[in-house]
């Protein structure tokens, strides 16, 4: 189908809207037309306002995210071979996967400060659990055989990790990274939106207070492309890391 | 008396253009009332797909298929058919699954538990009726979907390689009652397989479709009874039967491959 | 036996909290958590705040259930719909939904409308989601089947395609009890005047510790037993489906 049809249902909706908003019956301040949302988006770009905001976001963000994928990896690595382990974590990280992380956020200030610190520890205790989860999932799911092969050929206990477990289970700790992704840019948001300290978050937040619905609008859009992008960043590092991975039905 | 199915010159070609692919090429069949017309040919000769303009889920291309005269416009209970893969709905008991037919036709509980239970003992399923489908083996499945069928009375039986995913020993058991249940009920069948073995010891008339695009090829009526028990076996005729018809496939076969 | 862990990750709390390893300006011991958790429950405080919250996620996750599951059926069986629907999810999607909390607080207020909303919008994509997967994907097999026995167009939704796509609705709607809860908590942390949320928030912002982590360990306890509940009860109603576990 042509991109033009495809997305003439959108263009129709931001059409209305913007006729709607125009017509007066509606107070513009509380919502404004499309027109005027866009022209503020490219605005706080303009003139650089963004970028602070959009920065601290994604750097929590990654740092929260790199710090669990740093600590999940190998642990749901030695959670799917070393029995103890599985034994111990399994139940832990099972049980605490639906909860909401986020309730922690008062502790984690208590403990960790209203800064940065505490944001990016909350990032990383949540995005832990999807990386330990998928990690131990395709850790456990190998097939021996690939291990019995490498055995055969004098591959050692601990060598065993590094040369087979890890990159037969590649693919299934890449799928966990992909769902931690988006809850690392949630998260950070969420947290900046409670406890402030700068970010796209707290951005979001004054703009509510001063009734800014334009700049609220383009923050939410700037947060929504970035972790759209971060999204579809790692989708395309999953091609080049894993190109000898075929799907298993 | 006039015939149960007639089909005039059906052509079915799927797509368009260069790229059309023709599946059948002017198919000419009669069934008369009571017959057992089984139709073997090399897998893509448009057997099942023969079968699914019957049922009314295709539309041919060009051509006529007539059921009792009527031109046939879409599915409907008159024709019962059996898939090769469980088609069960997974979500009702072998008691609901028999009885959906009947339940659509709006048929009062008890009357409708009355012929649910003639069916259950016509297959074999007694004390499985509150069972769910993946309770049961792949067997067992294919029992459940001869009855649902049977239940709803069609006029005629439409079989699609209906033991095609099971085991040797299950088909054989299971060949077996459905020619014990055309034998009782003297239904009309149109029966589709890969197996010649299948449609010599089901069919009345045997029908050997070319390789694509399908047309029928030859046609075989077995002149010999073949009763109830495997004695059919030993018989000579049956042997020979089997064997003209499967060289005749055979060349089928081989001409599709090359 | 998989409770073991957690029992020996609580007991090893408590020791350290009274061998005076771990200060109680750090964190207060697991006795004096649990006593919190027995006062509030005790006075029925808790209780106001539990059935604030819940009608709120409830409210929420009830529209996004009941609108998701129409409009994933439709979407799959009517290409028109289906075409304009899709770019418009597509854009919502990557919207991280708690983000919407301060437009909506402008919108619908600060009050319970607003919080409702966002739920309602945050849960409605898994819900729609898995309801179009699985409509999308009925066996070609059963709906002829049905046809073949006399079930019209219409009906076809209802016998067919609706009870084939259950077991994937069945899990768009946990993915979504989870969001309602995470999205419930932000938002009541954000503005509240009543609510779990709203009381973690009020306790941790005074220091009191061991009334906050009470509360943390009651809705923890509450949304595991909610999850739990559920899975028994979808086993109870579709026993005719392999679960996998």
């Amino acid at each position: 189908m042509p991109l033009l049809t495809r997305f003439l249902p959108i263009a129709v909706i931001l059409l209305l809207w913007e006729a709607v908003s125009r017509t007066g019956y509606v107070n513009p301040n509380v919502f404004p037309p499309v027109s005027e949302i866009l022209l503020r988006w490219v605005q706080i770009f303009w003139d650089g306002r963004i970028y602070p905001p959009l920065w601290d976001t994604m750097w929590r963000a990654l740092a929260g995210l790199t710090a669990a994928i740093a600590v999940g990896v190998p642990l749901g690595l030695l959670m799917g071979r070393v029995r103890a382990a599985e034994w111990f974590f399994e139940p832990l990280f099972s049980f605490g996967f639906p909860l909401p992380k986020i309730a922690l956020i008062p502790l984690y200030v208590h403990w960790f400060g209203l800064f940065s610190l505490s944001k990016v520890m909350l990032i990383f205790t949540d995005c832990l659990f999807p990386i330990v989860l998928f990690t131990y999932h395709g850790a456990r799911g190998l097939s021996s055989v690939y291990l019995w092969s490498a055995q055969s050929r004098g591959t050692g206990r601990v060598r065993m990790f590094w040369r087979v477990v890890l990159p037969l289970s590649l693919a299934s700790i890449y799928d966990g990274v992909q769902v931690a992704v988006v809850v690392a840019v949630l998260v950070a948001v969420v947290t900046e939106m409670v406890s402030g300290g700068g970010g796209l978050g707290e951005l979001m937040i004054r703009a509510y207070r001063f009734g800014d619905v334009r700049t609220a609008f383009a923050a939410l859009l700037t947060v929504s492309l970035a972790g759209y992008i971060l999204y579809k960043l790692a989708q395309w590092l999953r091609g080049r890391l894993l190109f000898w991975h075929v799907a298993e039905v | 008396m006039a015939s149960c199915l007639d089909l005039r010159a059906v052509v079915m070609r799927y797509g368009a253009g260069p790229g059309a692919v023709n599946a059948l090429e002017s198919i000419d069949l009669a069934v008369e009332d009571h017959e057992f017309v089984t139709i073997v040919g090399p897998s893509g000769c448009g057997k099942s797909t023969l079968l699914y303009l019957v049922g009314g889920f295709l539309r041919p291309t060009a051509g006529s298929l007539q059921l009792r005269g009527k031109e046939i416009a879409g599915p409907g209970p008159d024709r019962g058919i059996v898939f090769q893969r469980y088609s069960l709905f997974p979500w009702l008991t072998v008691r609901g699954n028999i009885g959906y037919g009947l339940d659509e036709q709006g048929m009062a509980k008890a009357e409708r538990d009355r012929i649910v239970d003639e069916y259950v003992q016509l297959v074999h399923l007694e004390g499985f009726e509150e069972r769910y489908p993946r309770e049961l083996s792949g067997g067992m499945q294919q029992r459940v979907a001869l009855a649902q069928t049977l239940a709803c009375e069609p006029d005629i039986l439409l079989m699609d390689e209906p033991f095609g995913a099971l085991d040797a020993q299950t088909r054989r058991i299971l060949q077996d009652e459905v020619r014990r249940i055309w034998r009782r009920d003297t239904k009309t069948v149109l029966f589709v397989t890969h197996d010649v073995e299948e449609a010599v010891a089901l069919g009345t008339r045997i029908v050997v479709m070319s390789a694509r695009p399908g047309r029928i090829k030859e046609m075989f009526v077995r002149g010999f009874d073949v009763g109830d028990g495997e004695e059919f076996e030993a018989d000579p005729a049956f042997a020979e039967l089997k064997l003209r018809i499967w060289r005749s496939v055979k060349e089928e076969v081989e001409a599709a491959r090359a | 036996m998989r409770i073991v862990p957690l029992l020996l990750l609580i007991c090893a709390w408590q020791a350290a909290a009274s061998f005076g390893v771990l200060p109680k300006t750090l964190l207060p011991s697991f006795f004096d958590v649990a006593a919190q958790l027995g006062a509030h429950v005790r006075s029925g405080e808790i209780f106001g705040h539990t059935a604030a919250s819940f009608a709120r996620a409830g409210a929420g996750c009830g529209i996004a259930v009941a609108a998701g599951v129409a409009l994933g059926l439709i979407m799959a069986r009517m290409r028109a719909v289906e075409r304009a629907m899709e770019p418009i999810l597509l854009m919502i999607y990557p919207v991280p939904k708690p983000a919407m909390i301060p437009l909506f607080m402008i919108w619908l207020g600060i009050g319970d409308f607003s919080k409702v909303a966002v739920i309602a919008l945050a849960c409605l994509l898994p819900v729609v989601v898995a309801t179009f997967n699985g409509a999308r994907s009925v066996d070609d097999m059963l709906i002829w089947s049905a046809r073949a026995r006399g079930t019209s167009e219409a009906r076809l939704l209802w016998r067919v395609v609706l009870p084939s796509a259950l077991p994937q609705i069945a899990a768009g709607v946990r993915t979504a009890i989870a969001i309602a809860i995470i999205v419930l908590v932000s938002s009541e942390f954000i503005s509240a005047e009543k609510g779990l949320g709203y009381l973690i928030f009020s306790y941790g912002g005074v220091g009191a510790d061991d009334a906050m982590l009470a509360i943390v360990i009651w809705l923890a306890a509450l949304g595991y037993f909610l999850d739990r509940g559920y899975l028994a009860g979808l086993r109870r109603v579709m026993r005719w489906h392999a679960f996998a576990h």
